[in-house]
């Protein structure tokens, strides 16, 4: 296990487009630093019960409490250890909920005669931790920042960014639809994360990659355990095999060059490649739903009543044909083909133009979701199969 | 297969169709296959997992589909109701599609299972399936084939929430439309779903908000249910599609009995039978205006 430091600091000027290219940040971002603690399965209960205790808000992987249909775990604000459900599935949606809200209110207006007054919202945010994010979650959050501090900054997105402490789990590999290590990332990887929770046995080997991390772990010292060199031995070792065993079952999966991909894409806007695939898509965009790296939002005024009402930014997608739609009627995207052709088009292509990297992590969900059976990690194996030809 | 797989050969081959729309193997399990050339009809493939309702393709607003020439489409019973409802309210004239009826013992719930029918496995919309031999077809393909084991999951669970109190059941709704992100998957993947401008896409005025908040969820669930009740096939794809787990299939199974019980009707895969929402009849019931 490497010790250097990952202390990629969020962007918070200008000057932060151009970064340096996904494969390369995200390799290094797999490296983990600070001392290696532990925390028993008994432990990380106590630190969930003094973390509410607290009053610090916490999100982790935790199943509905009302039995409903599946049985995969979403994240959620929980109260009690009893609803972790650290070894279910990958969450059904990905963390990016917690930082962009499907809606939510820029400002609330109120009519006063001829004038309209303006209630703002909050900008700053009380502080929340996550526990046991997957690595791809996180990872997108900072991919995703960039955007959002590109010309303007987001406040909103920022503003819970700046309050958000995260530790991740590192991912055994969900199945054959994860990719992460073939857009730089890896099951193991902290990116974007204050720090690491790898499962051994009979707890969590725990790391710490940034300040915040170091400060959450001081925060509830007695719960974590450094014990004797033997046993911080056996952990490390432990924990090293859980991690190489996850990267070798993901590098079995994808095996593309996204350079060679963000070539072939861009310089085939109107090649029959795409024309072929669109039919299948059904354009209902859950894919971008679950996608921890969509952030596209529309903005709507809703009235609440007379003379006032909110302004609110909901989650909106360029799968659907509304998304393009002129007030004049025309639709440049009329057809899937082209909505579909966007998305790996934004994702492979423009994102990667404009600052450097890939708008994807590997996660897989598109693939998991789709009712159609339209598999990105095939699209993408495709394209990089033509590219080479 | 050998059957299904020569007919779309040979309709592709002399031209009767530019396209074949059936399934194939996808890395996770069957999908929907357009076949445009006669050396790929042998991807085609019908077994139980083969789930997809295919006449969400025949919706006249996709271009992408319209554009590879006059479809040949592979239905089962249920999406052969899809079909006729399309047929019903003139979304598609009869001679603009050929299609190509598989004799079907179910479906298992998601096209990622094993083909295993169980009690476990099977779609909850086989569960008193009329049409496993679809009759509104060109060709019918593949054998004759054993009866789905039952379950009447979804039923049950309709009378545990008809049994529940007013606001018990208030509380249930509440909490699974709380989820929804309003994607609007389950329009998308609806075969019914054909209108021209959605109402929940229409701005001026906006008659359902598209903020996910439970008063604009409340609004989009209600009003599409109210517009299928009586034009539902039930074949379940919206709750599939649906990526946050809503279980929308009680609502439109509800609505069947529902329906059923106020007009008598049962959706049919008979174009010709109108369904109550396109029709008038003066016994009507009526007690909402005593």
């Amino acid at each position: 296990m490497s010790a250097a430091p990952d202390k990629r600091p969020t962007p918070k000027g200008k000057g932060t487009k151009g970064a340096a290219p996904a494969a390369a940040a995200g390799a290094a971002a797999t490296a983990v630093a600070g001392a290696a603690l532990c925390l028993t399965e008994e432990n990380l209960g106590k630190l969930v019960a003094e973390i509410v205790a607290g009053g610090t808000r916490l999100v982790a992987p935790a199943r509905e409490p009302q039995a409903g249909v599946g049985g995969s775990a979403d994240y959620r604000y929980i109260s009690s250890a009893a609803e972790l459900a650290f070894g279910d599935s990958l969450p059904r949606m990905s963390l990016k909920g917690f930082f962009l809200p499907q809606s939510e209110v820029l400002f609330k207006w109120h009519r006063k005669g001829a004038d309209v007054e303006i209630e703002a919202v909050p900008t700053e945010f009380p502080p929340q931790i996550v526990l046991g994010a997957r690595p791809c979650d996180t990872a997108a959050l900072e991919i995703v920042d960039q955007v959002m501090d590109w010309g303007l900054r987001d406040e909103l997105w920022f503003g819970r960014r700046d309050a958000t402490t995260i530790f991740n789990l590192s991912c055994p590999v969900e199945d054959a639809s994860c990719f992460c290590h073939a857009v730089g990332l890896n099951p193991d990887a902290t990116r974007a994360a204050d720090g690491m929770l790898t499962p051994v046995p009979g707890g969590y080997l725990v790391e710490t990659c940034t300040e915040k991390g170091a400060a959450l772990i001081e925060g509830h010292k007695a719960l974590f355990e450094s014990g004797d060199t033997g046993a911080a031995a056996q952990r490390s070792k432990a924990a090293a095999q859980y991690r190489a065993d996850a990267r070798a079952k993901v590098a079995a999966d994808l095996q593309i060059d996204t350079t060679r991909i963000k070539e072939w894409v861009g310089d085939h806007f109107d090649d029959d490649f795409w024309t072929a695939l669109g039919p299948r898509c059904n354009g209902c965009a859950a894919c971008a739903s679950v996608c921890p790296t969509c952030h596209c939002f529309d903005i709507v005024d809703e009235p609440e009543g007379v003379g006032h009402g909110a302004r609110r930014r909901n989650w909106d997608t360029c799968q659907t044909g509304v998304f393009t739609l002129h007030a004049s009627g025309h639709n440049p995207r009329a057809d899937q083909n082209s909505r579909f052709r966007q998305r790996v088009n934004h994702k492979f292509f423009i994102y990667p133009s404009r600052f450097g990297e890939v708008l994807c992590t590997g996660c897989g969900r598109c693939s998991r979701v789709c009712p159609e059976g339209q598999d990105l990690a095939e699209v993408l194996a495709c394209i990089d199969e033509l590219a080479r030809a | 297969m050998k059957e299904l797989r020569d007919l779309a050969r040979k309709l592709l081959a002399d031209g009767d169709a530019g396209v074949v729309i059936g399934w194939e193997e996808g890395r996770r399990g069957a999908r929907p296959a357009f076949i445009t050339t006669p050396d790929d009809a042998d991807k085609l493939i019908f077994d139980a997992r083969c789930v997809h309702n295919l006449a969400n393709y025949l919706n006249p607003r996709k271009p992408q589909v319209k554009a590879l020439g006059k479809p040949a489409v592979v239905v089962k019973g249920c999406d052969a109701k899809a079909v006729a409802g399309l047929l019903r309210e003139a979304q598609l004239t009869r001679d603009r599609v050929i299609l190509i009826g598989v004799r079907c013992g179910g479906v298992v719930q998601t096209p990622e299972m094993p083909a295993e029918l169980t009690e476990a496995t099977v779609a909850t919309r086989c569960y008193g399936c009329d049409v496993r031999e679809p009759k509104l077809v060109d060709h019918l393909v593949g054998d004759a084939q054993p009866e789905p084991p039952v379950t009447a999951a979804l039923d049950r669970r309709i009378a545990e929430l008809d049994a529940l109190s007013p606001q018990e059941r208030w509380q249930f709704w509440t909490g699974q439309l709380a989820k929804c992100t309003r994607c609007h998957a389950c329009r998308q993947a609806c075969p019914l779903c054909h209108c021209e401008r959605c109402i929940t896409d229409k701005t001026q005025p906006q008659w359902i908000e598209s903020s996910s908040h439970l008063r604009g969820n409340f609004a989009w669930h209600l009003t599409r249910a109210q517009h299928l009740a009586g034009r539902c096939v039930g074949c379940g794809e919206c709750e599939r599609a649906c990526p946050v787990g809503i279980p929308l299939s009680l609502i439109n199974r509800k609505l069947q009995l529902v329906v059923k019980d106020l007009f008598d009707y049962t959706v049919t895969d008979d174009p010709e039978v109108p369904a109550p929402i396109g029709a008038y009849a003066v016994d009507d019931r009526q007690e909402f205006i005593e």
